[in-house]
């Protein structure tokens, strides 16, 4: 993929996980990679991953979770450059 | 398996031995049950049994608010009382303790709280007889090991939880771990039985995978389609599997290999179909506040499919509650509690279908103070109702959308 358009995607998902995390009253995070876990390192409860895959959706068109578990910011990338 | 429950979560097991000492050793009970520890809420529950007192189970999750409203009060550690001498007699062993429990409660009562259809939960309470009626016991029960996959203190969790109690099964808590660590302890700790929600389901259906230790299966709580059927069988190749109809107010009711089900002859005088529509005779019923009526409308539409003898599907609720992963959020509720903040001139609570949970509750409001913020909303949320029913979208529009004859718009 090409590394500037990853950059980017990276951020705007960052900006929605933060939506996310803010409406829960936790803190926003700095930055988040590939490898980093949904539930694991985020913090994200069921709840929070069906607000996640809402505003994805509303910005991208696609349903993240429809067809299989997502557990990492890199398989929601590597779903997003699939369905583009 | 000499463990009563084991709980991942919590990294800890917990053998007969230990519940049995526990007990023993227990000095006082109050009749409130408000914990998130499964342990807690079973030995509690248990107490109750034994003592023969009646005890309240309340959400962990409801927030100190909700409790006062929904008991009357608010200091529930005013009710912890001592036991008296001999309340409480000496348990012996694993099976003294089984037969305890298996024989009569003449005072004991349990009571629950639901989603509630007005506004806020209503109050359930069922007696022994009523809570137990489908559970089974016989020898064949006896080597079970019940994956628990509800919350203990909803209908659904009680059901399971006495299923494996009054059979001195083995539980091991699956509700509220990773979907990995689920399929983990169904295999290494050779689970048989598991009942739980679609959602439960379509989680491990995800990750794939068979597990041939589990024999029976049984679902419920939300509609089933066919292909979810298919799914659940493929993932456990030896398993039977059973659908349940259930509520808070009547309890198990109904069971079916598929989606059809029938009436068992004992209750064929006690289910009405009205405009298809599920009416439950009161004597099939929990206690509630105002079941002065001989027949309680279920809300649960279904289709009929052959009168003699009778079968039917589930169709829909007929009600508008909007099912979150098999929890239930009136919107009226949450529409109330919304109206509340000061600067909110209208408010509509609705559905938006969704992968992960079935359905997320979103809203859409009208101010008249241009200031008020998101946050602001879901702050005073957090302090009046349960997180899984404050609205996760939540948009500012300028005029609301209703029906033509002025109802609000549910999804």
């Amino acid at each position: 993929m090409n590394p500037l358009i990853e950059i980017n995607m990276l951020e705007s998902i960052l900006e929605i996980v933060n939506t996310v995390r803010q409406n829960r009253g936790k803190e926003k995070l700095v930055a988040i990679h590939n490898e980093t876990h949904l539930k694991n390192d985020i913090g994200f409860d069921s709840l929070d991953l069906a607000e996640l895959t809402v505003r994805i959706e509303a910005k991208y068109n696609i349903d993240i979770f429809e067809n299989k578990i997502v557990n990492t910011i890199g398989e929601i990338i590597e779903i997003l450059e699939e369905g583009k | 398996m000499n463990i009563f429950l084991k709980d991942n979560k919590k990294n800890q097991i917990y053998h007969w031995e230990f519940l049995i000492s526990d007990i023993n050793e227990t000095k006082s009970f109050n009749p409130y049950c408000y914990t998130d520890d499964y342990y807690a809420v079973f030995k509690q529950i248990i107490v109750s049994l034994l003592i023969n007192e009646k005890i309240v189970l309340l959400d962990a999750d409801f927030s100190p608010t909700e409790v006062a409203h929904l008991t009357g009060v608010s200091e529930l550690g005013a009710f912890t009382k001592p036991l008296i001498e001999n309340q409480l007699q000496k348990i012996q062993n694993l099976d003294d303790l089984i037969q305890k429990l298996n024989g009569s409660h003449p005072q004991w009562a349990i009571t629950l709280f639901t989603s509630g259809t007005t506004g806020i939960p209503k109050k359930v309470s069922h007696d022994f007889s009523s809570i137990t009626r489908h559970v089974k016991k016989s020898s064949r029960q006896k080597n079970c090991t019940w994956g628990f996959a509800y919350h203990p203190t909803h209908m659904a969790g009680l059901q399971v939880f006495l299923q494996a109690l009054l059979n001195g099964n083995t539980i091991i808590r699956l509700f509220g771990l990773d979907t990995q660590d689920i399929c983990e302890e169904i295999k290494t700790c050779h689970i048989t039985h598991i009942s739980a929600t679609p959602t439960f389901y379509k989680l491990l259906i995800a990750i794939g995978g068979q597990y041939s230790s589990v024999i029976r299966v049984s679902s419920g709580g939300e509609k089933q389609n066919p292909k979810l059927f298919e799914d659940i069988q493929s993932l456990f190749p030896n398993a039977k599997i059973t659908n349940i109809y259930a509520s808070t107010e009547v309890g198990a009711l109904f069971a079916s290999e598929n989606d059809i089900f029938s009436v068992k002859a004992a209750f064929v005088d006690q289910v009405k179909f009205v405009e298809n529509e599920l009416w439950v005779h009161h004597s099939l019923m929990g206690e509630t506040e105002n079941n002065s009526d001989e027949w309680y409308p279920s809300g649960d539409m279904v289709e009929i499919i052959s009168n003699d003898p009778i079968q039917f599907r589930f169709v829909n609720r007929k009600n508008e509650m909007i099912n979150v992963g098999g929890y239930k959020v009136n919107p009226h509720e949450v529409e109330e509690a919304i109206m509340n903040i000061e600067g909110i001139s209208q408010v509509r609570v609705f559905a938006k279908s969704n992968s992960v949970l079935g359905n997320i509750v979103c809203c859409e409001v009208m101010v008249t103070r241009q200031n008020i913020t998101e946050a602001d909303i879901r702050e005073y949320l957090q302090s009046k109702i349960q997180e899984f029913k404050i609205p996760r979208i939540i948009s500012f529009v300028d005029a609301i959308s209703t029906t033509r004859t002025g109802k609000l718009i549910r999804s």
